[in-house]
């Protein structure tokens, strides 16, 4: 997979190959403008690479055919971001609830999932607050319940841990990993932070927007 | 999960006080279309209740409420003796005053004082010193007959033979008052309502022979004078014709003191008969004009007070553009404080029509509750005017109607932003 742009063209990814499977916690580093960000959005499909091909859960998505890719990102892949970026406006449950609601899982089967998502995160007690009132470790335990709520094939998550002190960021990583193994769900972290390294399965490093080095953790 | 409603229950007083402002706004648009529609009820309430189809007055004079014309007593007995006519009653009408105190209300003081200190840069001094007259319209009717007050809000109707009224409430009169006019006391024994020229002057209802006194008897200096050079006159003429000089200075003499005159008829229709074929009739006679109650009604509307209800429409008209300029800027405002979160929201698959769905509805709700509150407002307030206010239900509805299609418009600008919000701001940062 290739990416490049504007009118002076630079590669911002240069044939990159890259298979993640099911249950797997992988690692996206490297230094800034290596690409990184730019990965994320090909695999988050906000950017459409310049050549290549992305197969997500069996479904070759640049196949040549139409597609809605706001309902590929409803149904198949989950957002963690570095600040969270819960919706300011909806309580931590309601946050929980708004992808299901996208797909049209509403009413009691949605509560029942959101209480399910808000328990095994250990945030229960907090289902009725809002973003402002919950502290940097719940919001990003109320972010990763969102991200799962309609068990996606893939969760994307950028600098989850950024923001947060050493002993929650690990907290975070090791949720993580219990995610990915648990749902068997692909997760795929982008970081600089090294310390992170250890929870994860597998490492990528990109530098100038290739791959230099891939290696399994175990 | 209705998005809008979850942001607004977060911005709630940002929204509210927004809403307030808005109301406030929609308050004067209201109150501007109760103003007019008060203009148009000030010259039409008096037409309308005195149940005529018809209404007579002296050749090329328009109809009795904007222009004073005068006929004969007794052309009435002519007019009711024609086909088809239930009803024709002589009416007596025309603008007087009296020396009487304005009665004034705290709140009437302070909107004087402001009217004073708002105008202080275009008037002489003394130009608003407090009126000290009370004008009014005086109608002297028949009573039992057409053209008296059509409701009694407080005393009674006329009994007497003399010297008793009935006023408008909006004189300030109480009952049991008396006003001198033309050397006479009068006694207000009624109060009724509503009951306005198209100048907004309150009416003053007296009996025809008591209204022909206060406003055709000459003054007696006058009379004097009339006699004294009409006698030189005819000392003129007594040496050409001294046999006519007798029924002359007879005729003279009842001429200036002839008190028989009205100023128009009140016609009433037979039920089944064409009201166009009677007036037909009318215009035959050779010095009377005759008016249907409707042309009666446009004549005020569109003669005395046309352009001050197009500078009230314009004016309401500006208001309304203003209302949709705010509520679109608030919108925008309200849509730039959540550029992040529609952001977030793209990523996550939220489908387009249900972020604009998100912002529209705001519009229209903000847009809604202003109307509502706006109109609320309005309502407790008319009384408050010096002048008669008066908006409906009917009004209400349509600018609900209106306002709705105005919020919708006024945050396309709101949603063509949300449109350009790129999700892939959330990434990276």
């Amino acid at each position: 997979m290739s990416y490049g742009q504007g009118r002076t063209k630079v590669d911002a990814l240069k044939e990159v190959d890259l298979a993640v499977n099911k249950g797997e916690l992988l690692a996206i580093m490297g230094p800034s403008g290596s690409g990184k960000t730019t990965l994320l959005m090909i695999l988050g499909l906000v950017t459409t690479p310049t050549k290549g091909q992305l197969i997500l859960d069996g479904d070759n998505i640049y196949d040549g055919r139409t597609r809605d890719f706001q309902k590929l990102r409803r149904e198949k892949i989950g957002f963690i971001f570095q600040f969270s970026n819960l919706i300011p406006f909806l309580t931590a449950e309601e946050n929980i609830m708004l992808p299901m609601d996208l797909v049209g899982i509403t009413g009691q089967r949605a509560h029942s999932r959101a209480a399910e998502l808000l328990d095994y995160l250990e945030v229960t007690g907090r289902a009725g607050e809002l973003p402002e009132r919950l502290s940097g470790g719940e919001k990003q335990r109320v972010a990763i319940a969102r991200a799962l709520a309609n068990s996606p094939a893939m969760i994307l998550a950028d600098e989850p841990t950024a923001s947060l002190d050493t002993e929650r960021g690990l907290s975070v990583m090791r949720l993580l990993r219990k995610l990915s193994r648990e749902q068997g769900t692909a997760i795929l972290v982008v970081t600089h932070d090294e310390r992170m390294i250890g929870e994860v399965d597998r490492v990528l490093q990109l530098v100038d927007g290739r791959v230099v080095s891939d290696e399994s953790q175990n | 999960m209705n998005l809008a409603f979850k942001d607004v229950r977060y911005h709630f007083f940002k929204f509210v006080s927004s809403t307030i402002g808005v109301s406030l706004l929609m308050m004067m648009v209201f109150t501007l279309g109760g103003i007019i529609r008060g203009v148009i009820l000030d010259s039409s309430t008096i037409i309308g209740a005195a149940e005529a189809d018809l209404w007579v007055v002296q050749k090329g004079w328009l109809g009795p409420f904007v222009e004073i014309s005068r006929l004969p007593e007794d052309y009435y007995h002519g007019i009711q003796a024609m086909h088809g006519v239930a009803e024709a009653s002589p009416l007596v009408m025309a603008w007087n005053h009296v020396e009487h105190p304005v009665g004034t209300s705290g709140l009437m003081m302070f909107m004087y004082r402001n009217a004073q200190f708002g105008t202080r840069t275009m008037v002489e001094p003394h130009w608003l010193d407090m009126a000290r007259e009370l004008r009014f319209l005086l109608i002297g009717y028949e009573p039992d007959h057409l053209g008296g007050p059509p409701m009694i809000v407080a005393g009674r109707h006329i009994e007497a033979s003399h010297y008793e009224i009935v006023a408008d409430v909006r004189t300030g009169l109480q009952i049991g008052e008396s006003i001198r006019m033309r050397g006479f006391d009068y006694t207000v024994v009624g109060l009724t309502k509503n009951m306005v020229g198209f100048n907004a002057d309150p009416v003053i209802y007296a009996r025809l022979v008591d209204a022909q006194n206060i406003l055709f008897e000459p003054d007696p200096d006058l009379l004097r004078n009339i006699r004294r050079r009409t006698g030189a006159q005819l000392g003129g003429a007594e040496a050409v014709a001294p046999r006519l000089m007798e029924p002359l200075a007879r005729q003279a003499s009842s001429v200036s003191e002839n008190l028989h005159m009205i100023n128009a008829i009140a016609v009433k229709v037979e039920p089944g008969v064409s009201v166009e074929e009677v007036a037909n009739e009318i215009r035959h006679w050779e010095h009377l004009q005759v008016y249907t109650s409707a042309r009666e009604v446009n004549i005020q509307l569109m003669g005395a007070n046309r352009l001050i209800l197009v500078q009230l429409s314009l004016f309401r008209l500006l208001l309304l553009i203003i209302a949709g300029v705010i509520i679109g800027l608030l919108t925008y405002t309200f849509t730039l404080d959540k550029i992040k979160d529609i952001a977030v929201l793209k990523l996550l698959g939220t489908q387009t029509r249900r972020i604009y769905s998100m912002i529209i509805q705001q519009a229209v709700l903000m847009g809604f509750l202003g109307t509502i509150s706006g109109a609320a407002l309005e309502f407790a307030s008319e009384p408050y005017f010096p002048r008669r206010v008066s908006a409906t239900v009917g009004d209400v509805e349509q600018m609900l109607v209106i306002i709705t299609v105005i919020s919708i418009l006024a945050s396309l600008v709101a949603v063509r932003r949300a449109m350009q919000v790129d999700p892939r701001i959330v990434l990276g940062t």
